[in-house]
């Protein structure tokens, strides 16, 4: 063979030095290992929930399934009540903090001054501080608050953890989005704020989903708060679910039934937002 | 219907000063040009004008009226920006009637009006699309579009011609010029391309370092450029600069530097006296350089060895050596062949001469 076009191309690289036969054999097997990487964990999960207990220790327990688990669980009221909550906790403060992430990162984008500047330095002050070190105080001061272990005792923590983190990024978004847009807009008719909510707010929405998306999936699956800030009146699914490891012994086919139950909501949110997150997250 | 005035206008970021003292009245229905080098302070002054940017001192009148605290929304006044700055969510429709809705205009005058910016701009097949399925002239239209449908008082216009390509450039100065027949409406345009400011404006504004160098219609600007600056910068090829000493000579004026001199009858250069025993910087365009000796007692001589020939089709651009320096000749007939080295003879009429104090340019 004597393939002169291939030649500059060693200099390029090793995977474009393979011929495209073996480029495509190299692509596959990657592409296959890091599936099976992320897929084992999951295959094994969903296999567990399927399993007896007692069948979950040993594979070769015979090949006995069923959906016993399932109907275990979902009969317990604290893990219906759990579902309920994270959902709500979880939407809840996706809407509040974006609302206020919106605002603020179009402000941290186009306004400089002392007010925007003061802003960014508290959020960046706080951002510093290590997520862990948050959990112990806010345990405290929600205790003082009355707002221990109830809705709000959960959502402002969360809010706040997502206005430092979501600011920056929404800034970005505003960033990527020319203001002459706005200022079109301010010409033709709008205020300052009408610019922004009918102008870079729309121009916005495919961050804004990405973000939401995003803001849901990690509060759907936080669990240090939800593990220090609340008790019995409001179980939250994550907290729920490691009360299955208890002093009794681990009940792992009650745990996995709990965290497939889990899965689902955040695989729906995913398949149906993945588009909005790649989009979004390209701008 | 409304004039513009501009009066001691400045505008101050922090340190940097961006536009210094800017006087200027413009009438009512005039197209005016705000023309400059990069960072001269044009979009500024255009900004403080749409109230985009605080004025920092002085006070800007539309109609009459100082709108220095008015919003932009309130100042009744149209833009088209650099970009088009299209609202990226809207169909072309939508974009057109944004600016009557916010007015509370009722429904059937909107759509007339969208209908009529349409039929002016010829953008009627487009009003469904968004703006990122238009090409570049097309988002300009509909940006066009956008100011026309509101029938402001004024137009402003920062660079919109300079994200296209050559030729539609051209094509859309022109569209520009027939809109204006059809709207007639005071209008500011900034550019940074001589062109474009001497063919589109009534009057240009020559900015350089947020100072206005000088205002005038196109034909002022080009004859009795009012410095070095404003002489180098209108018109195309630029102006050749050559810095001679004077000296008197009787009634004439001799004029030498290395390799060149020539002598002015007193009587019709009398300014030149005072600069007797000094150096002067002459402009002479190279459109205003001949080819071939002088006629009449009216032209001077100038002789010197062809260093570039640039082949135009339609004429030769020549550089010729001059002393230390180079002179520019356009208009060589195409059909000449000057090879590098030859020496030509050319004459200028000194009508055409151009004197300067400043021996560099400011
Ligand atoms: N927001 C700002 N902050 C600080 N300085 C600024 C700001 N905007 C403009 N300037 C400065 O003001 C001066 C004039 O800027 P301006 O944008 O008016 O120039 P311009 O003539 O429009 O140039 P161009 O042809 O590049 O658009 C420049 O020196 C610029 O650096
Ligand atoms: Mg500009």
């Amino acid at each position: 063979m004597t393939d002169i076009a291939a030649a500059p191309a060693r200099s390029v690289g090793f995977f474009f030095a393979l011929a495209p036969r073996g480029k495509a054999v190299f692509f596959a097997l990657a592409a296959t290992a890091v599936c099976l990487l992320f897929a084992f964990p999951v295959f094994w999960l969903i296999l567990t929930s399927l399993r007896t207990g007692t069948g979950v220790y040993y594979v070769h327990r015979g090949t006995e399934f069923t959906t016993d688990n399932f109907h275990e669980v979902l009969s317990q009221e604290i893990v219906l009540r759990a579902l309920f909550n994270s959902f709500m906790i979880s939407t809840l403060a996706t809407v509040l903090s974006l609302g206020v992430t919106a605002t603020s990162g179009y402000m941290l984008s186009r306004f400089k001054g002392p007010i925007p500047n003061a802003w960014f330095s508290l959020i960046y002050i706080f951002r510093c501080v290590p997520y862990v070190a948050w959990v112990l105080p806010l345990y405290f001061v929600t205790q003082k608050l009355h707002i221990f272990d109830s809705y709000w005792g959960l959502l402002l923590p969360h809010i706040a953890v997502h206005i430092c983190f979501f600011s920056w990024i929404m800034k970005g978004f505003f960033d990527g989005i020319d203001p002459s847009m706005e200022y079109a807009a301010m010409i033709d008719g709008c205020s300052r704020w009408g610019a922004f909510w009918r102008v870079a707010m729309p121009a916005a929405v495919p961050g804004l989903t990405a973000l939401a998306i995003l803001c849901w999936l990690y509060t759907w699956n936080e669990f240090l708060f939800a593990l220090i800030l609340t008790a019995h009146e409001t179980p939250i699914l994550t907290v729920v679910m490691a009360q299955f490891v208890h002093e009794l012994g681990m009940e792992w086919h009650l745990m996995s039934a709990t965290a497939v139950i889990a899965l689902v909501p955040a695989l729906i949110v995913t398949l149906f937002g993945q588009r909005y997150v790649i989009r979004g997250l390209r701008i | 219907m409304a004039d513009i005035v501009l009066s001691n206008v400045h505008k101050v970021y922090g340190h940097v000063v961006a536009v210094t003292d800017i006087n200027l009245a413009i009438k009512d229905r005039e197209f005016v040009v705000l023309v400059g080098p990069s960072g001269c302070g044009k979009s500024t002054t255009l900004r403080m004008i749409a109230g985009l940017e605080e004025i920092s001192a002085g006070t800007i009148a539309i109609g009459g009226r100082v709108v220095n605290h008015l919003q932009p929304k309130d100042r009744d006044i149209a833009m088209v920006f650099q970009n088009y700055a299209l609202y990226r969510h809207m169909s072309v429709r939508d974009n057109l009637a944004f600016g009557l809705r916010n007015r509370r205009v009722p429904a059937d005058e909107i759509a007339a009006a969208v209908s009529r910016a349409a039929r002016i701009l010829s953008i009627e097949p487009l009003l469904d699309r968004r703006p990122h399925q238009l090409s570049g002239g097309q988002q300009q239209r509909v940006a066009l579009g956008r100011c026309i449908v509101r029938n402001p008082k004024v137009f402003l216009f920062d660079e919109p011609l300079s994200n296209l390509d050559a030729q539609l450039r051209a094509q859309m100065r022109l569209e520009l010029k027939e809109l204006r027949l059809r709207v007639p409406t005071t209008s500011i345009f900034v550019t940074h391309d001589q062109t474009e400011a001497m063919t589109l404006g009534d009057r240009i504004v020559v900015m350089k370092d947020g100072v206005v160098q000088q205002v005038g219609t196109p034909l002022e600007l080009y004859r009795k450029p009012a410095n070095r600056f404003v002489a180098s910068f209108i018109g195309s090829p630029s102006m050749n600069f050559i810095t001679l000493r004077v000296s008197a000579d009787g009634e004439h004026f001799a004029l030498a530097c290395h390799g060149w001199q020539f002598r002015l009858p007193a009587r019709r250069f009398p300014h030149l006296g005072s600069h007797v025993g000094r150096s002067i910087s002459v402009g002479v365009r190279p459109q205003h350089v001949r080819l071939g000796a002088p006629v009449n007692d009216d032209q001077i001589a100038l002789n010197g060895a062809v260093t570039v020939t640039e082949q135009l089709g339609d004429e030769q651009l020549l550089a010729v050596r001059l002393g230390d320096g180079e002179i520019r000749i356009a208009g060589a007939d195409p059909d000449l062949s000057l090879p590098t080295g030859t020496q030509i003879e050319a004459a200028i009429a000194t009508d055409h001469l151009h004197f300067f104090d400043e021996l560099e340019q400011i």
